[in-house]
């Protein structure tokens, strides 16, 4: 068959199929405009940081770390001629202004910048007035957001108090070029000079303080040249130190991969949704051929062998898949639209442009691909058509071959861990979520088939004449709503799952804290401050006081293995477990959220002991036995692991990985940090008391934090729940096909029922109550599922108690019903139009 | 000497039915040669569609041979049987089986295309100005007649040049006037192509036009009248 006849005859035998087969391109687009809209709006961030990249970074070369940028890099540079530097330092304090009458003022926790030199190198800092940085500040001068000054009711020229020390406000911040939009502060900007910041008690002592060095290269200087001068402060910075040297051609590395991992999860949900259409496209797959049997038959009879039929309809499903992606391309590209729209602080409007060629071209192979690969196990049906057919329509179909099955089902198989793994960058993660995804999908089959099983089986006696029909109709063999619920309950399962955990971690965030637990952190606290910040806070009503000393220390060693050669062969969290500021406390007994999982506290009186949390002990591979050696402030000692315990975190009291036996760390340099349980409004009064008399300790709500973490979390949640709504629509796409694919057998029923007297009204009921049945036996699954998935996460993943939320589950129940009621009848329409006697006649 | 054109040689297709084995067809041997036009002539459930169905490989027999220009073609492959009916068989069927997709132009071009002959679509338009329907090569199935439909049916079966014509019951669907102007077309087309064919039918007036009547109850051969025994005074029973 030559091609140009295969062509032809392809575009013809497609005729007439092509209105038929609205259900398989609307199943297909709806996965395909999530897929485009997530890979889009990644693609726009990308391209926009990327374009941004060297504002963001504010500098051509950066270098940064958690400790004081070390002297090793001051003169990395000097061969190239030219190069400026400056030097910033951030952290968290409180700022505050005076009272009057003997009172504290106003005071707010604030994110501190300290610059020396020249900022920003690249990129627009906005401040009023409008001079650059370097003038508005002095040793004596401040510059801060314009809320700050709200909050205090002062205006620019008047004085804020931080670290104990007056500062004039020289001007306001509108924006910066490297602060992101979506990321999370914990209170208004200030900036200080280096010279102000000494004067100030935070210098020091500071144990939150990050460093950066910010170099600005000779003009016109090449890509090379610029990797290069990154490569020398690679090797400048002490080996197995957690230093990042950063260009800006790398355009924020960090920020892109935490963005490249959002949307490969949300690329899956979205998958997700793309792979419910295709179990649309089987079905109206199965449907449109079951109306083209007899011209198989013929077309077997014309001599037209199967290997030629095959391809013939497997390329009408191209055809339809190339319609149906071209449909989800557009539906894609106006999501990405309207979402900045209707969440302009999540999704900045401006970057987004809809014209991503790659993520269309992702959007088309996505779509064609899911269309052949779920075309396929319906298409093999075609080898099977008898050309006998044509003499009898009755004639048995050919052979089964079995490999045809086990190869239809490997080729699916490969081809959804294929899709999977493009859309998560991840063969690993590709291969997990396609197991996921089978096993989920086998449940709710064999959840739907129980059920049905369950329905024929049931006496319908006792119910009403609707509902027999509607459990009647449900019971049928082979009844179309079997895919229906199995993609429906795919949808209800993930919205459902999502939200679950989404509201179970707000209760839990935004719950009254448990009755003794405390409501503020405080940090920074010198070791003579104690006994007067005491008093400060049970003038301020506060309970549950405790404090604890905190000892900053280095690891350097494990078991005489050095750090810097561990660190080379870990990764992320188990590298900054390894190379982080350690915190050490010592006491000897350990609180009561404490529980000693192996070894004894304090067994051995002939060696300096350690006790480590159970986790942070596999994160850094230590173990009952091991020998840690730490450096504390330019002091070596070695600790032993003695025991390993677990810690509740939830009681928010103060806990330490680290926790050293008295007798050891008392003489060393250390700080105290404290918790305490203060009234509503107390904290704000504490926090009021403290800024006026200890300016450098910082007082930390939790509650607060908690907030912000939430709706972080909430971000996310959202657009999770958001693309999940894409797999419910494909489901309800997916019963309105079956039920329209079924809709001669309806109109057959219809005119039945009216010719038995039933009125039209009557006949939408019998439908009605099978359509809520459907929608309430895959809500029932779907609901069942998301609740495990939900009770999964959260306690095994959040690690908080289980809490049952019957409302949701209604909800979801409910909403199931109602939306498969709405589809069916809208389905059913013109078979509920039709009058008897033009069914009856064309029998 | 030439083999036969088509040859059965105990031929025998049986069907599971309720649990037990119908004989539909009961070791038939028959051999028709090149040019010969036969009627199979019978009672519903005689076996006459499933001869024709294991004539043209569309079905399997149970036992026995089939053997189309002395080829075994029983045990080929469902592709090889398709290349077999490609080549060497028209088919022209009681409830016409044109594909509804495509006009009555395209399908009679299918087989041609099909087959590769030169100028398809010349053959095409020949072939329905022979049954009478030039001008009405684009319309669909749907838009034509029952006797318009079976002509381009016709057109169809012929349309490949293929050496054998399995009919079966072309006129059962079709009146009385309508169905005699599709058998004389018929007879007409097979004459001037010398095509083998071979014809099912129930009706005797239908068989009548045959050189050859075969006559087959319970899935046995009752009668083979041979052209020799044909008797004239039947050609004239079509009215």
């Amino acid at each position: 068959m030559s091609p140009g006849f295969f062509l032809r005859t392809l575009l013809r035998e497609s005729r007439g199929s092509r209105g038929r087969l609205a259900f398989f391109i609307a199943c297909l687009a709806v996965g395909v405009s999530a897929v485009v809209a997530v890979a889009g709006l990644s693609a726009s961030l990308d391209q926009g940081i990327r374009r941004e990249a060297r504002q963001l970074l504010a500098a051509d070369v950066a270098v940064r770390g958690n400790r004081p940028i070390p002297p090793e890099v001051d003169g990395a540079l000097a061969a190239f001629h030219g190069v400026e530097r400056t030097n910033l330092r951030e952290t968290v304090t409180v700022a505050s202004v005076p009272g009057r009458d003997g009172q504290p003022g106003p005071s707010q926790l604030v994110e501190l910048k300290v610059v020396d030199g020249v900022y920003p190198f690249y990129g627009k800092l906005v401040l009023r007035p409008g001079r650059p940085l370097h003038e508005l500040l002095s040793p004596r001068t401040a510059v801060v957001a314009s809320e700050l000054l709200a909050r205090f009711g002062r205006k620019v020229g008047d004085d804020v108090y931080i670290g104990g020390q007056p500062f004039r406000v020289a001007g306001i911040v509108v924006s910066e070029p490297d602060r992101v939009s979506i990321s999370f502060t914990l209170g208004p900007r200030v900036f200080l000079s280096g010279a102000g910041f000494a004067r100030t008690s935070l210098e020091g002592q500071g144990s939150r303080v990050s460093y950066r060095a910010l170099f600005k290269l000779p003009e016109g200087i090449t890509a090379s040249g610029l990797d290069v001068a990154a490569e020398i402060l690679r090797g400048a910075v002490p080996r197995g130190e957690t230093y990042r040297v950063e260009t800006w051609r790398q355009a924020q590395p960090a920020l892109r991969e935490n963005l490249a991992r959002i949307e490969r999860f949300l690329g899956l949900v979205a998958l997700l949704s793309l792979f419910v259409g295709g179990i649309g496209v089987a079905q109206s797959v199965r449907a449109w051929l079951a109306g083209r049997l007899d011209a198989i038959a013929v077309l077997k009879c014309l001599g037209l062998r199967p290997r030629e039929i095959f391809p013939l309809y497997l390329g009408q499903t191209v055809l339809l898949g190339l319609a149906g992606s071209g449909v989800g391309i557009v539906a894609g590209a106006i999501v990405q639209l309207i979402l900045p729209r209707l969440f302009p602080d999540l999704i900045p409007a401006e970057l987004i442009n809809p014209w991503q060629p790659m993520a269309l071209l992702r959007g088309l192979a996505l779509g064609v691909g899911v269309a052949l690969l779920f075309s396929l196990p319906p298409l093999s049906a075609v080898l099977r058509v008898p050309p006998a057919r044509v003499l009898r329509r009755d004639a048995e179909p050919l052979p089964r071959h079995r490999w045809v099955a086990a190869t239809t089902m490997l080729v699916l198989g490969l081809g959804v861990w294929g899709m999977a793994a493009l859309q998560s960058h991840s063969p690993r993660l590709g291969a997990e979520f396609t197991g996921g995804v089978a096993l989920v999908t086998a449940l709710l089959a064999g959840a739907a088939f129980l059920v049905t099983w369950l329905v024929r089986r049931l006496p319908r006696d006792f119910a009403s004449l609707w509902l027999r029909q509607g459990l009647a109709a449900l019971a049928r063999p082979g009844a179309a709503g079997a895919s229906a619920i199995v993609a429906l309950g795919l949808g209800v399962l993930v919205v459902l799952g999502m939200s679950l955990v989404q509201q179970r971690l707000a209760a839990q965030l935004s719950a009254e804290m448990p009755a003794n637990a405390p409501s503020a952190f405080l940090v920074d606290i010198q070791p003579g401050q104690w006994p007067g910040i005491e008093k400060v806070l049970h003038d301020s009503g506060a309970t549950g006081v405790e404090s604890v000393p905190v000892v900053m220390a280095r690891l350097k060693a494990i078991d005489g293995v050095k750090v810097e050669d561990l660190v080379e062969r870990r990764e992320g969290e188990r590298r900054w477990g390894l190379t982080r500021e350690q915190r050490l406390t010592y006491m000897k007994e350990l609180p009561k959220d404490n529980q000693i999982v192996a070894g004894a506290l304090w067994s051995d009186p002939a060696r300096a002991e350690v006790s480590l949390e159970k986790e942070f002990a596999e994160g850094i591979g230590a173990h009952v036995g091991s020998t840690l050696s730490f450096d504390v402030q330019g002091v070596p000692i070695d600790l032993e692991v003695t025991s390993l315990r677990t810690v509740n975190w939830q009681t928010f009291g103060i806990n330490f990985f680290l926790v050293v036996e008295p007798g050891v760390l008392e003489s060393a340099p250390q700080q105290r940090l404290a918790v305490a349980r203060l009234p509503r409004g107390g904290e704000q009064r504490a926090q009021d008391a403290l800024a006026a008399s200890y300016p450098n300790v910082t007082l930390l709500r939790i509650r607060e934090i908690l907030e912000k973490v939430l709706k972080v979390l909430q971000r996310i949640s959202l657009g999770i729940r958001f693309l999940g709504g894409f797999t419910v629509v494909a489901g309800i796409a997916i019963l309105a096909g079956a039920i329209s694919a079924g809709s001669s057998r309806r109109g057959r029923e219809v005119a039945l029922l009216k010719t038995l007297g039933m009125t039209r009204r009557g006949v939408a009921a019998t439908f009605a109550a099978e359509y809520a049945l459907i929608g309430l036996v895959a809500g029932g699954i779907g609901a069942l599922g998301g609740t495990a998935l939900a009770y999964g996460v959260i306690t095994r993943g959040f690690q908080i108690p289980w809490q049952f939320n019957a409302v949701s589950l209604a909800v979801a129940l409910g909403g199931t019903v109602v939306l498969a009621v709405l589809a069916g009848l809208a389905a059913s329409y013109r078979a509920l139009e039709r009058r008897p006697i033009e069914v009856l006649r064309a029998e | 000497m030439n083999s036969p054109r088509i040859e059965l040689r105990q031929l025998t297709r049986k069907l599971p039915s309720g649990g037990r084995e119908l004989t539909i067809l009961d070791r038939v041997d028959l051999t028709f040669q090149a040019g010969e036009f036969a009627a199979v002539l019978g009672p519903s459930g005689s076996g006459k569609s499933t001869l024709l169905a294991l004539m043209a490989g569309l079905d399997r027999p149970t036992a026995g041979e089939v053997l189309i220009d002395g080829m075994a073609i029983q045990s080929m492959s469902e592709d090889e049987l398709a290349l077999l009916r490609r080549h060497k068989i028209g088919f022209v069927f009681q409830s016409f089986q044109l594909l509804g997709n495509l006009t009555a132009r395209e399908n009679v071009l299918l087989p041609i295309e099909l087959s590769g002959q030169p100028d398809p679509v010349g053959r095409a338009n020949e072939l329905l100005a022979a049954v009478g329907l030039d001008d009405r090569g684009h319309h669909y199935p749907s838009q034509l007649s029952g006797g318009e439909q079976q002509r381009v049916a016709l057109a169809r079966g012929f349309a490949a040049r293929p050496p054998i014509l399995l009919a079966d019951e072309p006129t059962g669907n079709l009146d009385g006037a309508t169905g005699r102007r599709i058998l004389e077309l018929m007879t007409e087309l097979r004459r001037r192509a010398g095509t083998t064919l071979v014809l099912v039918t129930h009706d005797p007036a239908v068989a009548a036009l045959a050189d050859r009547r075969i006559h087959f109850r319970d899935g046995r051969v009752e009668r083979d009248e041979q052209p020799v025994l044909a008797v004239p005074a039947e050609t004239g029973a079509l009215s």
